[in-house]
């Protein structure tokens, strides 16, 4: 149990986590965090006032409760699925990994020291997810103050049974790919399997979500117990009951049993951890970093064809993209929500109760000139929103690490390299706009015009968030990372493009409706608009950009 | 030729990791970059190749400032880092051709070249592999066959003989003297004396940021005025304090 404490200090230091690093650095996470927490404010407001009418309403029918079990089944979902990616970064892709191998530990010592390091990130995701709900509950219902020992208390347990599951889940996962050579495509396929999955679950929750239509057809849904979305998650996390129950009991001797079983059944998931994952985890993660080798001399065509010659900038940014494809974290995360969220965008629509033949409607109404006004600043916004999501280029010097030293000594303008390093976010970006688009045209019928205009209107918008992204990146790149996930995932620098890009769409919005204007209209001034700041902040970008890179150390 | 004059870097603006570095090293030599760890030859050599900015001083090479002449400079020289472990999802044959391009190398002689270091360092077999499937030993070699595919003037090398096998290790000692007596410059760092003592023309030794030796060996020798052996006499001079 000492060494797995001492580990897990030793972990979280070298995380390098929130905090770390220069006096100067802190001050910015610090205003970056909090900036992120004012952009947070909306939806947080919006979310405690849903759960508070939530509340008034469940509580006339005397079934208040229910929204804690759902609230907490709701948030072990959460941290289930995102826990699994935090465990294969943290107990597979780590480069502490081969560091603790060696040394003379049980396997149980290791995954119990990373076990508690995913859970304190956890606690991150917990606090948003779950924080407005008990807290309102608690005023609310005029607790006292057991309820909120007992709400801290819950906190603090509650991740344990979803990231034990996380863990198994990526465990086995891992344990039974960990075989031949080409096991890093293997997986790779396992993972979109994964998420295709997961596209596919969403779809389920949207044809469950898509028929309320204000919180009183919540409220029945919560009750009646028909929804497949809200059984199959209090299933899948029984224990959150026990939670709920605890809470709703505060400050009773029923309250603390139930407390006490809750307590005692999480400590069972963690014991069954350590006692599975003595077994499972050691050949999931032995000869990971492995790669394979062919070792063929190449024929002469492909030596030809591999030694041709090209400018530095393009060569520079086909680096780029071999590298954001070739590595699993960067594949997953930048490129293929590119991929996905087209699709996932245009879910809500297609799972609709009256399915795809409603959908055209969209398509006629999209002939009304303001319709497709606001059509087209949808498009833009999604557009944005896709390329923000990528976090392609607001990572792409972070993404370098400890090696971006190299581009200080290739004889090669900081100009050059800031520009290929663009690329691939631009491409990805109007590349899942044509998707988009097609989508569009298939399901909704949407005339030529307005796919025409609303394509030349949101390019700029995803140059625009590219131009952006690398501006934040350059001024406060984080390169010293221990695994590949945190340069791309646990990097706070991909919050600003988003708060800017929700906030240039709501301008865009606001303008568009109240102008009521012509698509033509909204679409060339959108265009124009986008072009002008695209070329201050490429001036910008060139004049400044080679000092700001210089800087980095 | 590289010149340094008056190169000073601080950490923290308190700690010098340099105090004010003065150096010339000639064409036509094997130049030894000696001291102790943390001594500041990592610094200096990042200052060099404009890794790192000097908070003074210049950084000459063949002429060129690194600081205001950059990319002239840089088309200078080639440089080895301290870890190879560079690139690793490129193939070896993917990341010299980047190199190639980043120093605009004509197509007809990159082709030429690459066989060569190839056949050099035993590496044909392995060029289309992932550079992440290679031993240690491999990447740095495929890192130095990067950085000679522009055939630069100064070769400028941190640790470069760490982790090769003896026979490669032979082959890059031997590229290095023929490249310091075609009339160029090889500059790079080492902790293994005997390397130096036997490879280098002169050799300069650094501890503490300052510069505490630069010359031949038998000067060295004159200037201690004994027979003694290069690690005998580099222990004494950074054992002093």
């Amino acid at each position: 149990m000492n060494k797995t404490w001492q580990l897990t200090k030793v972990m979280l230091k070298n995380g390098s986590g929130f905090l770390g690093g220069k006096a100067k650095d802190r001050w910015k996470k610090i205003a970056l965090l909090l900036l992120a927490c004012l952009g947070l404010l909306p939806l947080m407001s919006a979310y405690v006032m849903i759960a508070s009418a939530l509340y008034d309403g469940l509580k006339l029918v005397g079934q208040e409760t229910v929204l804690l079990g759902l609230g907490l089944a709701a948030a072990c979902l959460g941290i289930f699925v995102l826990g699994i990616f935090y465990v294969l970064s943290v107990f597979f892709y780590s480069q502490d990994i081969e560091h603790l191998l060696p040394l003379p530990l049980k396997p149980a010592q290791i995954i119990g020291a990373k076990f508690l390091v995913t859970l304190l990130y956890e606690y991150a995701t917990v606090a948003i997810l779950l924080g407005p709900l008990l807290i309102t509950y608690g005023v609310k219902s005029g607790a006292g103050v057991l309820y909120y020992l007992h709400m801290l208390i819950t906190f603090l347990v509650l991740p344990v049974i979803p990231v034990v599951l996380a863990s198994l889940v990526a465990m086995v996962f891992m344990r039974f790919t960990n075989i031949g050579k080409s096991k890093d495509r293997f997986r790779l396929v396992g993972g979109l399997v994964a998420t295709a999955i997961a596209i596919g679950f969403q779809a389920i929750v949207q044809r469950g979500a898509s028929t309320i239509e204000n919180a009183e057809q919540l409220q029945e849904m919560i009750l009646s117990d028909k929804n497949m979305f809200l059984s199959l998650v209090t299933q899948m996390f029984p224990t959150s009951r026990l939670g709920a129950m605890a809470l709703a009991e505060a400050g009773t001797l029923v309250g603390i049993g139930y407390l006490g079983a809750f307590l005692f059944i999480s400590a069972a998931f963690g014991a069954a951890l350590i006692i599975l994952g003595d077994r499972l985890y050691l050949k999931g993660v032995m000869g990971i970093s492995e790669t394979a080798a062919k070792r063929q001399r190449a024929s002469a065509e492909e030596f030809d064809r591999m030694t041709g010659k090209r400018s530095a900038f393009l060569a520079y940014a086909i680096k780029e993209w071999k590298t954001l494809f070739r590595t699993p974290a960067f594949l997953l995360n930048c490129v293929l929500s590119s991929l996905f969220l087209p699709f996932i965008a245009f879910l809500p629509l297609a799972t609709r109760s009256d399915g795809l033949s409603g959908l055209s409607a969209y398509g006629e109404m999209l002939q009304s000139e303001t319709a497709a006004g606001i059509g087209i600043a949808i498009a833009v916004a999604a557009a944005m929103f896709i390329t923000t999501t990528g976090s392609i280029s607001v990572t792409a010097i972070s993404r370098e690490g400890q090696n971006f030293f190299v581009n200080k000594f290739l004889p090669v303008p900081a100009s050059v390299i800031i520009l290929a390093k663009i690329v691939p976010g631009c491409i990805l970006g109007v590349f899942s706009l044509l998707l988009m688009e097609v989508l569009a045209g298939i399901a909704l019928q949407a005339p030529v015009s307005f796919l025409l205009l609303s394509f030349v209107a949101a390019v700029p918008g995803i140059l625009f968030i590219n131009l952006i992204g690398i501006m934040i990146d350059l001024n406060m790149p984080k390169l010293d990372w221990d695994s590949e996930q945190k340069a791309v995932k646990q990097n706070m620098n991909t919050l600003i493009p988003l708060i800017i890009m929700l906030a240039v769409s709501g301008l865009i919005f606001f303008f568009v409706i109240q102008g009521d204007a012509a698509s033509s209209m909204v679409a060339g001034t959108v265009c124009v608009l986008f072009v002008i700041v695209d070329l201050i902040l490429y001036r910008i970008l060139m004049k400044k950009g080679p000092g700001w890179m210089e800087k980095i150390d | 030729m590289i010149e340094l004059q008056g190169v000073t870097k601080s950490y923290n603006g308190s700690t010098k990791a340099v105090d004010n570095l003065q150096l010339t090293i000639p064409r036509g030599e094997i130049f030894g970059f000696l001291g102790p760890n943390g001594a500041g030859k990592t610094t200096t050599i990042k200052m060099i190749t404009g890794i790192t900015r000097p908070d003074r001083g210049t950084v000459l090479i063949n002429g060129k400032d690194i600081l205001t002449d950059t990319v002239a400079a840089k088309r200078q020289f080639g440089f080895v880092p301290d870890s190879p472990d560079l690139f690793l999802r490129l193939r070896g044959l993917e990341y010299v051709n980047f190199m190639a391009d980043m120093y605009e190398v004509p197509h007809s002689l990159r082709k030429e070249r690459i066989e060569v270091l190839a056949k050099r360092f035993d590496m044909i077999d392995a060029l289309t592999d992932p550079i992440q499937s290679y031993s240690h030993g491999m990447r740095q070699k495929i890192i130095i066959m990067g950085v000679l595919i522009h055939e630069p003037e100064v070769w400028i090398m941190d640790e470069p003989l760490t982790g090769l096998d003896p026979k490669s290790s032979y082959t890059l000692k031997e590229m290095m003297r023929e490249h310091a007596d075609s009339g160029r410059t090889v500059l790079f760092s080492t902790h293994v004396l005997e390397v130096a003592e036997k490879l280098c023309d002169r050799v300069a030794i650094i501890n503490k940021g300052v510069l505490q030796f630069c010359g031949t060996f038998r000067e060295m020798q004159e200037h201690f005025q004994s027979d003694e052996s290069l690690e005998r006499l580099f222990l004494e001079m950074t054992d002093h304090e």
